[in-house]
């Protein structure tokens, strides 16, 4: 044996530490490649098959994956076939042998509504007003229909958010028949304007040949997929990126975007890092400038360590047990003692998940800080004493400004680090569903003390909280690739930066 | 001359004052960081307490030992932490949780530690430096992926797959490691200029879609070896043989999850360590004829096996305390168990599912602190050690460097 591998050099070891490399790379490459594909191709406007079993009505679908039957050879297909409120379910597993038919008819329409999901048919007539548009004409008349209705729906919400609650929570706090009279005047044109959406029926006929009515106000788009081209395809792609990223989430979750996710995430990342950085710079000034480098700093550095060690759902029960219920409990005996026992701060929010995560990440940028001090070389500290400076001026004038790009690399991991990091946000302050942004325009303006939206836990509650988690899946994946992709970027960012510093420190050192 | 000096102006004077200022203010926030990190572990020490003095103290031996369970003839170690009424009060047997615990940081590191040692020795010791610059970086990536998504992907994705899949899964283990031995032969057997084409130091790079190939294989032939070998239900062969349940998702499944979560780490820390060792060692064992293995294996590795040890206490530490992976891949059932193939529950996803939920100040609120406390003070340990072992190991290295 021995002589035989002898020809090929040193072994099969060698080439097995190989395969452990390249193992790990495919691992990671099969993670990307699989959120890239599942997380964007959910906003392609896929076809929809008409399928024809061979016993059995019809039915309309798009088909989702195929699977071997358990125990057997045969295999299904998975449809989406949407119509919640005819089917009761909103999938079909067919076998493959028993599909006599399948057809892409360009007539389907398939339309978002805002109860009970997607609806998927043929469209019979629109109905409503006095007006009647039956059969190839009521296509461009229900498009029409639905622009319009998006304009009423906006000025509705609009109306709703910025002038209706505002009011409310005015007079919540004083009574003024000032504003008693616009809250008047509000709610009726908000009754007119609900009043102009109604009206109008679609009459749908769903593949099997039931009919449906269905109120247009409920329908939120409506698209043919068998129907458009390419180009068509691409445009309504990325719309359904855009309104992944700019809408709230509808549905329990299951449907709808994740703008609020996104607003949370990035504030309490923005406030952490606020809290995070000075402290980190300073701790890193500390061991690496000022202090002898004797037993306190070794025990110093190996609580830095022992930091980054520390579990972070260690750190979410310390932010319970500390930032909620001693400090908040006790802020909110002395400040808002008169909601109690409703509490304010004694309860999770925005400003404790920011502390606690500020002081996970602590040690990220006290290390990264660190290696850009021991980078600086000693000589340009020597020359600016040696010129008279005292050690702070050394500091600020000479030593920091070089080693800005490091810090800066800290604070990007930090907040990547914090950007993905939720086990300990469950404890301390992130909602399912916060009803409130923490920023609005009520004083004063930022509410530290509000739950709040983040994309890691949304990908946890769409994936394992929902009632039909096949459904919430690919808003799942969309959301899980989203915060892939931000973490991604901003260590790119910094690998970048530290190989930029690495490279301007290290020419002037060796001349 | 220097005697001579002029009386320190106003100017210099104020100089002087914002710098001892300053001085003191960095050092505050040196000294901060310190009380910071101990200040968690004293403050879940503080909440703990009245678990075991004081008036709501409770029995500690309940926590440790198995306790009567209605419905069970023997007594039994069992979490359960809420109360069903006056026949059947809370049961708050630690003991499963910190099984499941320990268990799936086992096989995570069973997982992880093979693949990251290798990887660490292959771009330590023969990968091209170019391609290691571009690998490291790489591998802080795959450290970066949150852990709620791998999770998720692992809970949702990976355990229905592996179900269905079970016998290629299993037969992975083998005909990977085959797979690659194969390759090296079928390189051999190449023309040479072809052969030269693939040498070792870029191996972990054309051997990804030759890996991919063997998976691929392997799926293919895996349902005709499960009918060959175990009559086409493995399931039902490990079931009636093994007396081995099978769930959905499994120890095995967290393994491989939270084994992919540890490896950059584990990894980064590893090579590290072999980079340390001096060169003037491994060159030294290779003038004498050694292979670049035989040095690894007989200088290199007991030069750096401080290092390495330290690299896998500290993945060991990470898999312990991580806890979306855990939540979101292991089913979350308290059992004592070993198989893979059974659900665990960890302490870590056990506080992350009950702790908002429990009532604060009450035993079960205290207990999930103790569980926090354990988490911290088992880290602490093991980093503390760990971190010790590694200055110890660098020290040496500069004194061996510098006294040559």
């Amino acid at each position: 044996m021995r002589g035989s591998w002898r020809r090929y050099g040193e072994g099969p070891w060698p080439w097995l530490a190989a395969g452990s490399v390249a193992l790990s790379l495919l691992m990671l490459l099969a993670l990307l490649l699989l959120l890239a594909t599942r997380g964007l191709g959910h906003f392609w406007p896929a076809e929809v098959a008409v399928v024809t079993p061979h016993a059995g009505s019809p039915f309309a679908g798009i088909a989702v994956r195929e699977e071997a039957s358990p125990g057997d050879t045969r295999r299904e297909r998975l449809y989406f076939t949407a119509n919640r409120d005819l089917e009761g379910g909103r999938w079909r597993w067919i076998e493959l042998g028993e599909i006599a038919r399948i057809d892409y008819p360009a007539e389907l329409v398939m339309m978002e509504r805002s109860r009970w999901g997607d609806l998927v048919g043929r469209l019979v007539a629109l109905e409503g007003e006095g007006e009647s548009h039956v059969g190839e004409a009521a296509w461009p008349a229900l498009q029409a229909r639905l622009k319009a209705l998006e304009r009423l729906r906006d000025e509705r919400n609009r109306l709703r958010d910025e002038v209706v609650m505002p009011l409310v929570r005015r007079l919540e706090a004083v009574d003024s028949d000032e504003a008693r009279a616009a809250l008047v005047a509000a709610n009726g044109r908000i009754r007119e304007l609900q009043a102009a959406m109604g009206g109008a029926t679609l009459i749908v006929e769903s593949a099997d040949g039931r009919r449906v009515e269905q109120p247009l106000e409920e329908v939120l788009r409506a698209w043919r997929p068998n129907a458009m081209t390419l180009s068509d395809r691409v445009v309504a792609w990325g719309e359904g990126v855009w309104r992944f990223l700019s809408e709230g989430p509808r549905a329990a979750n299951s449907a709808g975007g994740v703008w609020p996710a996104i607003f949370g995430t990035m504030l309490m990342v923005l406030l952490m890092s606020l809290v995070v950085t000075p402290f980190g710079v300073l701790a890193a000034i500390y061991l690496n400038e000022v202090a002898h480098q004797g037993v306190l700093t070794r025990i110093v550095r190996i609580g830095v360590r022992n930091l980054a060690g520390v579990p972070s759902i260690v750190f979410g029960v310390f932010g319970l047990g500390l930032f909620v219920h001693g400090i908040g409990g006790s802020l909110d005996e002395w400040f808002f003692s008169e909601r109690l026992p409703s509490p304010t701060f004694g309860t999770g929010g925005l400003l404790w998940s920011s502390l606690t995560l500020a002081l996970l990440t602590l040690p990220v940028v006290i290390v990264a800080t660190e290696e850009g001090l021991t980078r600086v070389p000693d000589h340009q500290r020597e020359g600016a004493l040696a010129l008279g400076a005292t050690r702070m001026e050394m500091l600020t004038r000479v030593v920091l400004p070089m080693t800005l790009p490091a810090m800066l690399t800290g604070m990007i991991l930090a907040v990547a680090r914090a950007a993905g990091e939720v086990a300990p946000l469950m404890l301390v302050g992130v909602a399912k569903l916060a009803s409130r942004v923490p920023v609005d325009g009520d004083f004063p303006y930022l509410h530290l003390e509000r739950k709040f939206m983040h994309l890691g836990y949304h990908v946890y509650d769409t994936a394992f909280h929902g009632d039909d988690v096949q459904a919430a899946m690919p808003l799942a994946f969309a959301t899980a690739l989203l915060l892939v992709l931000v973490i991604l970027m901003l260590n790119l960012t910094a690998i970048f930066l530290r190989h930029h510093l690495r490279l301007r420190h290290e020419v002037p050192s060796r001349v | 001359m220097i005697d001579s000096r002029p009386p320190p102006s106003l100017h210099l004077r104020r100089r002087r004052l914002r710098d001892r200022l300053a001085t003191l203010l960095i050092t505050a926030g040196g000294i901060g960081v310190l009380v910071s990190v101990l200040a968690i572990g004293v403050f879940l020490a503080l909440e703990v307490i009245p678990l075991f003095l004081g008036a709501d103290a409770i029995d500690t031996d309940a926590l440790w030992r198995p306790q009567p369970v209605e419905g069970a003839a023997e007594p039994r170690h069992r979490w359960r932490p809420e109360s069903l009424g006056e026949a059947s009060p809370a049961h708050y047997g630690m003991l499963p949780l910190a099984w499941g615990t320990l268990k799936a940081a086992l096989w995570a590191l069973l997982f992880a530690v093979p693949l990251a040692l290798g990887a660490a020795v292959h771009s330590a010791l023969y990968m091209p430096r170019r391609l290691r610059a571009r690998l490291k970086p790489t591998l802080e990536l795959m450290e970066a992926m949150p852990g709620v998504v791998v999770g998720f992907i692992a809970g949702l994705l990976l355990a229905p797959w592996v179900e269905l899949h079970l016998t290629a899964t299993l037969l992975l283990v083998v005909t990977l490691p085959l797979g690659v031995v194969l390759a090296v032969g079928v390189r051999g057997l190449l023309p040479s200029p072809l052969g030269r084409r693939l040498p070792l130091g870029w191996a972990g790079v054309w051997l990804m879609p030759w890996l991919l190939m063997v998976g691929a294989i392997t799926l293919w032939l895996a349902p005709w070896l499960e009918a060959a070998l175990v009559g086409g239900d493995l399931r039902g062969w490990l079931a009636a043989t093994l007396g081995l349940d099978y769930a959905a998702r499994n120890a095995m499944i967290v393994g491989v999850a939270m084994g992919f979560a540890v490896i950059p780490g584990i990894y980064a820390l590893a090579e590290d360590a072999l980079n340390g060792v001096p060169d003037s060692l491994a060159e030294g064992a290779q003038a004498l004829g050694a292979t670049r293995w035989q040095t690894l294996w007989r200088v290199v590795l007991p030069a750096a096996s401080p290092g390495i040890l330290s690299a896998v206490m500290i993945g060991a530490g990470r898999a312990v305390g991580e806890t979306m992976i855990v939540l979101m891949a292991s089913g979350n059932t308290a059992l004592m168990t070993l198989s893979p193939l059974e659900g665990l529950r960890s302490l870590s996803a056990t506080i992350a599912i009950e702790l908002p939920e429990a009532a604060v100040g009450g035993t079960h609120y205290r207990l999930l602190f103790l569980a926090a406390l354990v988490l911290f003070l088992f880290t602490f340990l093991v980093n503390t050690l760990a971190e010790v072992m590694r200055t110890r190991l660098r020290r040496r290295y500069q004194r061996r460097e510098g006294g040559a």
